[in-house]
């Protein structure tokens, strides 16, 4: 018996060893070939809406029912509101928002020309908040941040998601959708798992999506309130056990930027009810 | 985090005689922490020794597919009588006819070794994991004890 | 700052009823829930809200922490005279607030 038990451990540590050498390949096979492949082609897109119910559709077409225009209303006053060193408002100058800002959320994350930095909707508008209009900028998550940029997001409904991941925006690109393929948590899953091989499907009673970006920020039901699409992530990172990156984090602007590329040509909805 | 440098399960597969108990420790002493199902312990697609002394116990073990906050089995799978689940996955329905209790337990322990590219979770695997929240670094989701009652529960599912 | 918006048809014709929708931006915090650190989240609900048709009470609403959050009232009125219809409403942080639309009647 002892010595069964030694010969069964040594074989052990070796098959150990061996595990060890395995578990070091990055867990990343899903990968398609080339960065730019696409796994949904760009004609089978959808955004959540279409894997939503009945009743939060409803909801999200009417515009004095959806609770999200709550927020574009705030939005719409802290926009002609002055404030900062010089009394100005973001309308004395940016003009009327509807067509100054008709399409700015689609383009982004992108890299600023000013700080050569990526920034998402949120950080460009915190950057002129900040920088242009010398107020303080708006924190991460708050009513007024989620506000504002649901605003400015709805100024892009209808048009179609257009990023670039050219010069420096790719080394993002790259990092993003490293990010997206990386089985992670304790539940071992990647962002494809779910949203590229099994849309459509049930988990427990939610239908999973695409997880596409394109209709940020969303009034969800669950959370009884708005959130940003790094609070939607953050959601799913927590549903896998894994490390959850604070909102605004370098990595989750990375993905950011992959998934709005993977959204190519989906148009804006902002601002979505979700469940 | 409280050290751990074997799991639970190393301890009670060599708890044998105690000249085996010691030289298992001092073997599983070099192993890297954590290690979790030892090949060892693995025979084709199956583990074919229970991880633990008590018995597995089936109604725990159902409880332990339901339970949002641990197993939730539920997510993906079907199981008789459960009012939601998921579809992700094949129903669990008849699995216990199907399958031996010893290959049930490799797959819940750790699907991985029989489907490579499996979405299924390992549960009694710590190892070869990237960005775990802190509470869960290290460990595994069920016990040894909680894959034996897990185990219980699919066999009566005939 | 915005915190509710009303809906109203823009013109109503005398003696005719029409409706009156009002949506409030307000967290309904239960006092059952807890915030990440675990701590307690202190209720604060909508106590009352209620409705006035040129000064006149046309709705009164209790409300309790049974309402969802960013609750959405909709009702009925008898259309009288021009003028306005005025919300009023409080909550257990003791916060009041108002907001108004004029209606306009023909005939
Ligand atoms: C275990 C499955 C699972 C994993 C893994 C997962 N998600 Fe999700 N995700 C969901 C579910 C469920 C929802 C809510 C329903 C829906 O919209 O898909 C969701 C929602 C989303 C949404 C919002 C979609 C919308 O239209 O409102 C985005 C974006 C998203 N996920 C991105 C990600 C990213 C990026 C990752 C990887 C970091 C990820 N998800 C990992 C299950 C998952
Ligand atoms: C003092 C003038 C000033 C004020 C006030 C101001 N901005 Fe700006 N903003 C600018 C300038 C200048 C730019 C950069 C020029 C450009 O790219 O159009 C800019 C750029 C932006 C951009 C990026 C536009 C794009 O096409 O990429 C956004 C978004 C933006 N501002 C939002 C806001 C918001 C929201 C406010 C109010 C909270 C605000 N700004 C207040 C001057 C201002
Ligand atoms: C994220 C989804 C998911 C979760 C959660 C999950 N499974 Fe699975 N499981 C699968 C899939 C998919 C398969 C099909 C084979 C494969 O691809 O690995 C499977 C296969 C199985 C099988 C083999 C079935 C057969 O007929 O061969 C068993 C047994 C099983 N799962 C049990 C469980 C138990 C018990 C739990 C909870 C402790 C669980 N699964 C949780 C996805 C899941």
């Amino acid at each position: 018996m002892a010595r069964g038990a030694a010969v069964s451990l040594a074989v052990a540590r070796i098959g150990a060893a061996l595990l060890a050498v395995a578990c070091a390949v990055p867990a990343t096979l899903a990968y398609a070939q080339s960065s730019t492949t696409r796994v949904i082609p760009l004609d089978q897109l959808k955004s959540g809406l279409a894997y939503t119910g009945e009743d939060v559709r409803a909801l999200q077409a009417d515009d004095f029912a959806n609770p999200g225009m709550l927020w574009v209303e705030r939005g719409e006053k802290i926009w002609n509101t002055p404030a900062g060193a010089d009394g100005k408002s973001c309308a004395s100058c940016h003009g009327d928002a509807k067509s100054s800002m008709k399409g700015v959320a689609a383009r982004y994350p992108a890299i600023d020309a000013k700080s050569k930095q990526l920034l998402n909707i949120e950080a460009r508008i915190n950057a002129s908040r900040s920088g242009d209009q010398k107020a303080p900028a708006f924190a991460p998550e708050s009513e007024d941040m989620l506000a504002i940029t649901a605003y400015v997001n709805m100024q892009s409904r209808g048009v179609p998601v257009g990023v670039s991941i050219d010069g420096a925006a790719r080394e993002h690109f790259e990092r993003g959708r490293a990010f997206y393929y990386t089985r992670r948590g304790q539940m071992n899953m990647s962002c494809a798992t779910c949203h590229e091989q099994n849309f459509g499907k049930r988990l427990f009673a939610e239908t999973i999506s695409q997880g596409q970006p394109n209709d940020f920020p969303i009034y969800r039901l669950e959370w009884q309130t708005m959130g940003s699409l790094h609070r939607r992530l953050r959601a799913c990172l927590y549903g896998v056990r894994a490390e959850l990156l604070p909102v605004g984090s370098p990595e989750l602007l990375d993905v950011e930027l992959f998934l709005a590329w993977r959204a190519q040509g989906l148009k804006g909805e902002a601002p979505a009810v979700r469940r | 985090m409280a050290p751990r440098p074997f799991s639970r399960l190393h301890r009670t597969a060599c708890a044998r005689p105690a000249f085996a108990r010691l030289l298992a420790t001092l073997a599983l002493a070099a192993l890297p922490a954590h290690a979790d199902l030892l090949p060892a312990q693995i025979s084709a697609d199956s583990v074919p020794r229970p991880l633990t002394a008590t018995p597995g116990d089936a109604a725990h073990g159902r409880a332990l597919l339901l339970a949002r906050e641990n197993a939730n089995c539920i997510l993906c799978h079907a199981i008789p009588e459960a009012r939601f689940s998921g579809n992700l996955a094949p129903p669990l329905d008849g699995v216990g006819a199907r399958l031996s209790a010893a290959q049930l337990r490799l797959r819940v322990a750790d699907n991985r070794q029989v489907h490579p590219s499996t979405i299924m979770p390992s549960y009694f695997r710590s190892e070869g994991l990237t960005g775990v929240a802190a509470q869960y670094r290290g460990k595994t989701v069920l016990t040894a004890q909680e894959v034996e009652d897990v185990v219980a529960y699919l066999q009566t599912l005939k | 700052m915005a915190d509710a918006r009303i809906q109203i048809a823009p013109q109503v014709k005398r003696g005719d009823s029409f409706e009156v929708k009002i949506a409030i931006r307000h967290a309904m915090e239960t006092g059952y829930r807890v915030d990440d650190v675990g701590k307690p989240i202190k209720r604060n609900v909508i106590r009352a809200l209620v409705c006035k048709y040129n000064g006149t009470e046309a709705l009164r609403v209790d409300m309790s922490s049974g309402f969802a959050a960013n609750p959405l009232l909709q009702f009925w009125l008898v259309a009288g005279n021009s003028g306005e219809i005025s919300f009023e409403w409080d909550d257990d942080a003791g916060t009041r607030y108002a907001e108004r639309a004029a209606v306009t009647v023909a005939g």
